[in-house]
């Protein structure tokens, strides 16, 4: 009985470690990935620091626009697919993303999930297999639900991943990283 | 108590587990299998062009896994496959018909920069719209261009990007579908792909030097267009010389695809394929129609397919084994990426 509870449990933790957190939807049907921070630095430094970090990225993440209070940017990331201990591109989630900011106080959203199927070329390369994007909302045939499922979650995964690098990135001041002290042996004296 | 307190224990580091994100592994692993049924009107087995060659039997296509890792600016590819597909149909066949394997690529590359890069080893060749994989064709029945045409190159290739919309490589290679040169490194080849419009490019090729036969000169223009989100449109178009007007042959093929819905694309490819005059010897024409369905879900596609050839010459054969201008084939594929 005590075995039995206990692979009852035991089966209960996979399915709740398999839940994820799900994207939510703005007014327009789309998905979004939408913060709001409290933050105690003035507007200008959480837009520099900002505009450091897109520009850091600048591989994945281009500028498209930028005010006083804000910057707009499109980005792309590339979602995978794991076997066993490796993995490879299974395809890119284009994206808009927009960064406004006051003083104390700044907020972040992804949205226009739009998602590029990649395929292995002759080469054995993943490269995308069309140029034309599918919005992530698009509600897909029963044949394509699993695979499409499993694609959105990624897509989740990686954003909410962006989301926790940016947010860091404008926690931390403009000065340079403090260097870490390198221990310096000496063998004249002991 | 213990033994209860201790599987309570591992239900909490299971689940810890499973929480933390797994990492990208830099190694990249992949690969593919396939398997067919395919039923010849004659019969026998009739039109002969690679792979898919059993006559009412099911079949096996290859697996194929592929290993890619790039450390800075280095990358390696390793694929290889077994399998008739993979094997004694693929060219080379190290054992000769034993069961053996079959290198798909086997290279190194460099990115020097952003834009330029050199390649060197054995790969699937530049030439050409259809390969040997069956995951990069849309039809499961290859054509007589791709049958007649190089399978894999090896050699050394420098490529330059000048934008997203042109590049150009040029390289030395062996002759055709050999790990080693039989008469050096013979061969000097050449591609420029622009991209004229967003969806639209194109790739105009040449390969010159030794071949299975002799040595000559191949063109080829292989080109695709996404125009809309249904509907695509490929092209091959291929013309090559033998040397001392010892043959060769040309060839068009046209590959219109439309979604027809969420998971389902149909295809037609429509082929022109000549087989040159040698000297007073003359050639002959072959000229086809396939249509193929790609049914997805998830990895899996199916692959219904229908063919028609047709030949004037009658190399083909009849139920009663009597020549006969005409081939038609049903096959059933189904073929597994991963």
């Amino acid at each position: 009985m005590q075995y039995r509870l206990v692979l009852l449990l035991t089966l209960l933790s996979f399915k709740l470690s398999a839940q994820q957190k799900q994207f939510s939807s703005d007014d327009r049907g789309k998905f979004i990935y939408y913060e709001v921070v409290e933050k105690a630095v003035v507007k200008d430094s959480l837009l520099l620091r900002a505009n450091t970090f897109i520009d850091l990225y600048k591989k994945s993440i281009k500028k498209q626009g930028t005010t006083d209070t804000s910057i707009i940017a499109k980005g792309v990331m590339v979602i995978d697919k794991t076997i066993l201990v490796a993995s490879h591109p299974s395809g890119e989630v284009n994206y808009k993303f927009t960064f406004e900011a006051r003083d104390k106080k700044y907020r972040f959203w992804l949205t226009d999930f739009e998602y590029i199927p990649y395929g292995r070329d002759r080469y054995s390369n993943y490269v995308p297999t069309t140029t034309i994007a599918t919005p992530l909302e698009k509600t897909p045939g029963k044949l394509s639900a699993g695979e499409w499922k499993d694609i959105v979650e990624a897509a989740y995964s990686k954003t909410a991943k962006f989301a926790d690098n940016f947010k860091k990135a404008l926690s931390t001041g403009q000065a340079e990283k403090p260097k870490r002290k390198t221990n310096t042996i000496s063998t004249k004296k002991w | 108590m213990k033994k209860f307190l201790t599987a309570i224990f591992s239900i909490a580091s299971t689940t810890c587990a499973l929480a933390q994100e797994t990492p990208t592994s830099p190694l990249e692993f992949s690969g593919s299998v396939d398997t067919y049924y395919k039923y010849d009107f004659a019969k026998k087995s009739n039109i002969p062009t690679s792979f898919a060659s059993d006559h009412n039997s099911v079949s096996l296509g290859m697996i194929d896994l592929a290993l890619k890792k790039k450390t800075g600016k280095a990358s390696f590819v390793g694929e290889i496959s077994f399998g008739p597909r993979g094997q004694t149909q693929s060219i080379p066949d190290a054992a000769n018909n034993n069961s053996s394997f079959h290198i798909q690529n086997l290279y190194v590359n460099y990115d020097f920069t952003d834009k330029f890069s050199m390649t060197a080893g054995y790969m699937g060749t530049f030439i050409g719209y259809e390969v040997i994989s069956p995951v990069g064709n849309f039809n499961y029945s290859t054509s007589y261009l791709f049958t007649n045409g190089p399978f894999q190159n090896a050699g050394i290739k420098a490529t330059y990007k000048f934008s997203d919309k042109v590049s150009l490589m040029a390289g030395l290679f062996n002759d055709w579908n050999v790990y080693s040169a039989t008469r050096g490194v013979s061969s000097i080849g050449g591609q420029l792909m622009v991209s004229p419009v967003e969806g639209w490019t194109a790739y105009l090729n040449v390969l010159s030097g030794a071949d299975p036969l002799g040595y000559g000169t191949i063109e080829d223009l292989t080109t695709s267009y996404q125009i809309t989100k249904a509907f695509k449109l490929g092209l091959n178009a291929a013309n090559y010389d033998r040397a001392d007007d010892a043959g060769g042959y040309a060839g068009v093929a046209l590959y219109p695809q439309v979604a027809v819905a969420d998971a389902v694309t149909l295809g037609l490819r429509g082929e022109y394929f000549k087989i040159k005059d040698v000297g007073a010897v003359q050639g002959t024409t072959y000229t086809g129609l396939t249509l193929t369905a790609n049914i997805k879900s998830g990895g899996l596609t199916f692959i219904p397919e229908v063919r028609l050839d047709h030949n004037g010459d009658k190399p083909f054969s009849n139920k009663t084994g009597g020549a006969a201008p005409n081939a038609g084939q049903f096959s059933l594929a189904a073929v597994y990426a991963f």
